[in-house]
């Protein structure tokens, strides 16, 4: 660089200290220079707004948008009358771009508008006259289960969007032979993701190129079909640019696609590039929030602790469409299950539709709200039983060379040892007067097998460029988990260069190779594995084309490239050596990484998964018995991921898991009144502040899996999983009652001390 | 609209009577976005005689314009006003605390603001000046007309400064609150004391709890109950019950039932009143 940089700038990672490595991304971020969806302008762009509906439920008789269109500077209204009445979605088929003869919630889309500005779109929208015809609505899914409930979909009947009964193994057996059955009944709320930036897209229609949106994803490949499917448009006519994301959680993995295709929409119809930005109230009251579940959950143990079954009727809130709902409601209602030896199961789950926001997923898919439920349950028996929750946790967990009751294989595996460590480091045997613990286990899977039998496994690219520095290509996002500082890793371990060598890129569909996208925390595991491969099958070629060039054989070695004569070579020279050669190409690793196809049948029973992450943390708790305030002290959190990549960026994912945890735990939750949501912004839905954190204290137990890439697995979305359970049973050993309905405020604790009658 | 940054006291009462009614004071304007904004705007937090806190004439003298970090990490009151730097502190976020000020917490009205609240359990007064250049001193719990309305029209008059008689020996102060979180949240309760003790026994006290009504509410039965008393056991508890007993306020499905907030109004009381006597024991001097 022909600018002199001061020396405190030029820090150099070399492998000693790659453990720590930070890519460049971050400083970007913490120096306010990123530029994320929301910063984006386009020349000629036009802004978009939504119309919402205002009832939530009615029949739209009639929608007027003659004065909206006579507005100055109003480019484009769209109504549900100019599209075609066909239903797209994301697990089920429900929804429409634009209502188009009835609205099922309040804030459900009915028109949209493109003008030259905010102000002029935002008044645009108001001109608009909707003649509504209010028709009886439901809010409660338990409620809408019944016959005489309002039916939201036509060809939904009994307002079930989905649902699913399993059983396997003698249930009927295991509670004969049980010493003792606990059972209880726990809600969970909706919770939304609360993602910093909101969604904001900018759709721009070429005639050449087709659709480009302008958006962060977690999955922009699989947005992208969904975009392409309810356009009509050619597949490679569609394409996505990622902007920075200011965090996903799996808020981000559809995102919100009403967005998407409404601005794609108002693109081809005003033939200028539009904005549509959600306000953080819209992102609550029309966002996709995770599902909110009533579980109902019955356990069968014998008196030395052991777990014989396990029996659940579990009903979900879907709101008014589906998005992932389906999906999360089968891991809400299973994944659980896994991390016990459990014999028999039988579980029945119904996703009910309410004239409520729609839903969708957040980190850990459900699978947090289980744990809540069972880690409860199983100190409920323990206490009981008069046994040390610890020692039945340890006589039940899943232990390698186990297949679950759902046939899940456990490969490597340390819950045992997580379990152990928690409890330890908590001090579990040395407890201190006045405060309660509480110890929970969980699994969590590693990509999935099964959820698209094609798309298993992932693939990279990795180039050697001209001037010796390398980049990988690759379809899986980074938003913040430090994904692309792990694989600039991955690359350099493979290639023996410095991980500052390596850059990653991901945000275009059109050039990224494909992938299913930043969800079930498979992109370490699988996405990394790919790039260790191609990363491996550049180094082979580099070795090719350098042994040529030099007449004798080479290798790599601290960094440097070598002839078996001690002749150093750049990797500049070898690679604009291939490039001369080839007239022009850059030289390319291929990974490919495809696992083998699962056991797994018609009735879901089989191995979902590559291989498996597991955890236990454990927590120190205190009541405040005049108020019912529970004041965490400490969370141990303690993780199986295999070799850990990047101490770094694993402690951050811990401590940004187990602050959602806690925020689900005792904070967080959508409050409704009447459907309308009563907590639509940051300042009523309360996510925790750093002042409202524990100490959080992550232990890594690093046992090599070869399942992934140099032995190491997934560490995400499990790390909310276990504060649930872990949380509630501090709370409940310090108070000594149980609170079954999340979140766990003080109000709700105090009530329960108090022996008051639930008033909430 | 025009935002003017005044620099003399005349300059303020003259661009506001220029205005005839159209201009309003602010000074941090932290809650100014969530209103509907006025035509003009006079911005009084770069007056030097309103950003200083002192001891004059026996009296500690806060500036309107003085701001929550200011106040809560100032010596004298730490010393002599305890319960309203812990009240300042407790105000929304830092960036809150930096940019808000005691005036605007008063005058905004808001019916549990937090250094409001503290500031009436210490007795403090309110110095106002008008457009017609007249003075007038109030008490601060005077000032509240209705919910987040103040009696003050900052188009025609601002507040000056606020005197509170400091703690001095047998004398102490406290506040507390309970919140859904430990920052940005409104409290469910917040509650302040100002306790003076003679030989073990209450002589003096104020208390007060909010939102109760839409000013800050002093308990006045409560505080009859424990005058000649000593702020032991058996005095907490029944001031739990009475504080408790001497409220009605209203539920909300946001922060709490009715019940609870009851509730936590006499544990909360109790617990300042204990903390202020513990602060007057007659060894320590004040605060």
């Amino acid at each position: 660089m022909i600018l002199k940089t001061p020396e405190k700038f030029t820090r150099q990672f070399g492998k000693a200290e790659s453990k720590g490595y930070q890519s460049p991304e971050v400083w970007s971020k913490v120096t306010g220079k990123a530029v994320y969806g929301i910063d984006l302008t386009l020349p000629g762009m036009l802004h978009g707004k939504i119309l919402r509906s205002p009832f939530p439920h009615a029949r739209i008789k009639q929608v007027d948008t003659r004065a909206a269109e006579a507005l100055p500077g109003v480019r484009a209204v769209l109504t549900g009358a100019e599209l075609e009445n066909r239903p797209f979605g994301i697990a089920v088929e429900d929804e429409l771009p634009l209502a188009a003869d009835k609205v099922r919630y309040i804030g459900d889309e009915v028109a949209a508008v493109a003008a030259v500005d905010l102000q002029t779109a935002e008044r645009a929208i108001k001109a608009i006259k909707v003649e509504y015809e209010e028709l009886p609505a439901v809010y409660d899914p338990v409620e809408a289960l019944k016959d005489e409930a309002p039916l939201l979909h036509d060809n939904f009947p009994g307002n079930i969007a989905w649902q699913r009964e399993v059983e396997r193994g003698s249930l009927s057996a295991a509670f004969t032979e049980a010493d003792l059955v606990v059972e209880e009944r726990f809600t969970v709320p909706a919770i939304h993701p609360a993602y910093l930036e909101p969604i904001a897209c900018i759709a721009v229609n070429d005639p050449y190129t087709g659709i480009t949106l302008h958006t962060a994803l977690q999955s922009p490949d699989a947005v992208r079909e969904i975009v392409a499917r309810v356009l009509k448009y050619p597949l490679s006519k569609v394409n996505i640019n990622g902007p920075v994301m200011g965090g996903g959680f799996g808020g981000r993995v559809y995102g919100n696609l009403k967005v998407y295709i409404l601005s794609a929409l108002l693109a081809i119809k005003s033939g200028s590039p539009v904005k549509i930005q959600l306000t953080r109230e819209e992102e609550f009251t029309a966002g996709r929030p995770m599902i909110a579940a009533v579980i109902k959950m019955k356990m069968a143990v014998r008196s030395d602790g052991t777990i014989l079954g396990r029996e659940a009727d579990i009903i979900t809130d879907n709101g008014a469409y589906s998005a992932q709902a389906p999906w999360v409601s089968k891991t809400l209602s299973e994944r659980n299950d896994s991390v016990y030896r459990i014999p028999a199961i039988k579980t029945r789950v119904r996703l009910a539709y309410t004239n409520k926001v729609p839903t969708g997923q957040y980190r850990a898919y459900g699978n947090q709200a289980a744990n809540f439920a069972t880690e409860s349950l199983i100190d409920i028996a323990a206490k009981k039983l008069d046994l040390d929750p610890l020692e039945l946790r340890l006589k039940n967990c899943v232990r390698e060379g186990d297949t679950t009751v759902h046939g899940l294989q456990i490969g490597k595996c340390g819950l045992a040892e997580c379990l152990q460590a928690a409890a330890k480091e908590i001090g579990w045997d040395r407890k201190k007067a006045g405060r309660g613990y509480g110890l929970s286990a969980a699994i969590h899977a590693n990509g999935s097998l099964v959820f698209d039998k094609n798309f298993r496994g992932a693939s990279a690219l990795v180039r050697l460029e001209l001037d010796g520095r390398i980049t990988i290509f690759t379809g899986e996002q980074d938003y913040g988990q430090g994904t692309h500082a792990a694989f600039a890793q991955i690359a350099a371990r493979a290639l023996d260069v410095s991980p500052v060598q390596v850059t990653v890129e991901s945000k275009q569909t059109k050039t990224a190779p494909f992938s299913t996208g930043a969800l079930a925390m498979r992109q370490t595991t699988v996405g990394g594995k790919a790039i260790q491969l191609a990363a491996e099958d550049l180094r082979e070629k580099i070795f090719k084309a350098a042994a040529e060039l030099v007449g004798e054989p080479v290798a790599m070695e601290n960094e440097v490239l070598r002839s078996i004569s001690g002749q150093e070579l750049e990797l500049a020279e070898v690679a604009y050596h291939y490039h001369s050669a080839t007239s022009g190409l850059r030289m390319t690793g291929e990974g490919k990484f495809v696992p083998a196809e699962s056991d797994y049948d018609e009735s879901g029973y089989g191995n979902i998964s590559l291989t498996y992450s597991f955890a236990s943390h454990a927590v120190e708790a205190e009541i405040d018995q005049a108020t019912g305030e529970l004041i965490i002290h400490r969370l141990v959190a303690v993780h199986d991921s295999g070799r850990i990549v990047n101490h770094l960026t694993a402690r951050g994912q811990v401590y940004g898991g187990a602050a959602q945890g806690f925020g689900m735990s005792c904070f967080e939750g959508y409050l409704f009144d009447q459907g309308r949501v009563a907590n639509a912004s940051l300042a009523d839905y309360k996510i925790p502040t750093a002042l409202d954190l524990p100490q959080i204290d992550p232990l890594f137990i690093e046992i090599e899996d070869p399942a992934g890439p140099y032995g190491s697995k997934g560490l995400g979305e499990i790390v909310m999983v276990p504060v649930l359970g872990a949380v509630a049973n501090a709370a409940a050993d310090a108070a000594g009652v149980h609170v079954t309905d999340l979140p766990l405020t003080a109000e709700k604790i105090y009530q329960a001390l108090a022996g008051w009658e639930c008033e909430l | 609209m025009s935002y003017l940054t005044v620099s003399t006291l005349e300059e303020a009462l003259t661009s506001l009577s220029d205005s005839s009614g159209k201009a309003r004071v602010v000074a941090g304007a932290t809650d100014l976005f969530l209103q509907d904004l006025p035509h003009s705007l006079v911005d009084l937090s770069a007056l030097p005689e309103i950003t200083v806190v002192e001891e004059k004439d026996g009296l500690i003298s806060i500036g309107a314009a003085v701001t929550h970090t200011a106040a809560a990490s100032s010596s004298l009151i730490l010393a002599r006003a305890r319960a309203l730097a812990e009240g300042c502190s407790a105000v929304g976020s830092p960036q809150i605390r930096n940019i808000g000020t005691i005036g605007g917490n008063v005058i905004n009205a808001a019916p549990a603001a937090d250094a409001a609240v503290a500031l009436i359990s210490l007795g403090a007064e309110a110095v106002l000046i008008d457009v017609n250049r007249e003075t007038r001193q109030e008490a601060v719990e005077n000032l509240y007309w209705t919910y987040n309305r103040s009696l003050v029209d900052s188009s025609k008059e601002i507040l000056l400064r606020l005197l509170v008689k400091p703690c001095l020996g047998g004398e102490g102060s406290a506040f507390t609150r309970f919140a859904v979180r430990r920052a940005l949240a409104l409290p469910m309760v917040n509650a302040a004391a100002r306790v003076k003790l003679e030989n073990g026994l209450v002589k003096k006290v104020r208390l007060v709890a909010a939102p109760v009504r839409p000013a800050p509410t002093r308990l006045i039965q409560t505080e009859e109950l424990v005058i000649n008393q000593p702020v032991d056991k058996d005095t907490l508890k029944r001031v739990e019950v009475s504080a408790a007993g001497e409220v009605e306020v209203r539920g909300s499905q946001l922060r709490c039932s009715a019940r609870y907030r009851q509730h936590l109004v006499g544990v909360l009381i109790a617990r300042v009143l204990k903390i202020a006597a513990d602060r007057a024991d007659p060894g320590k001097a004040g605060d």
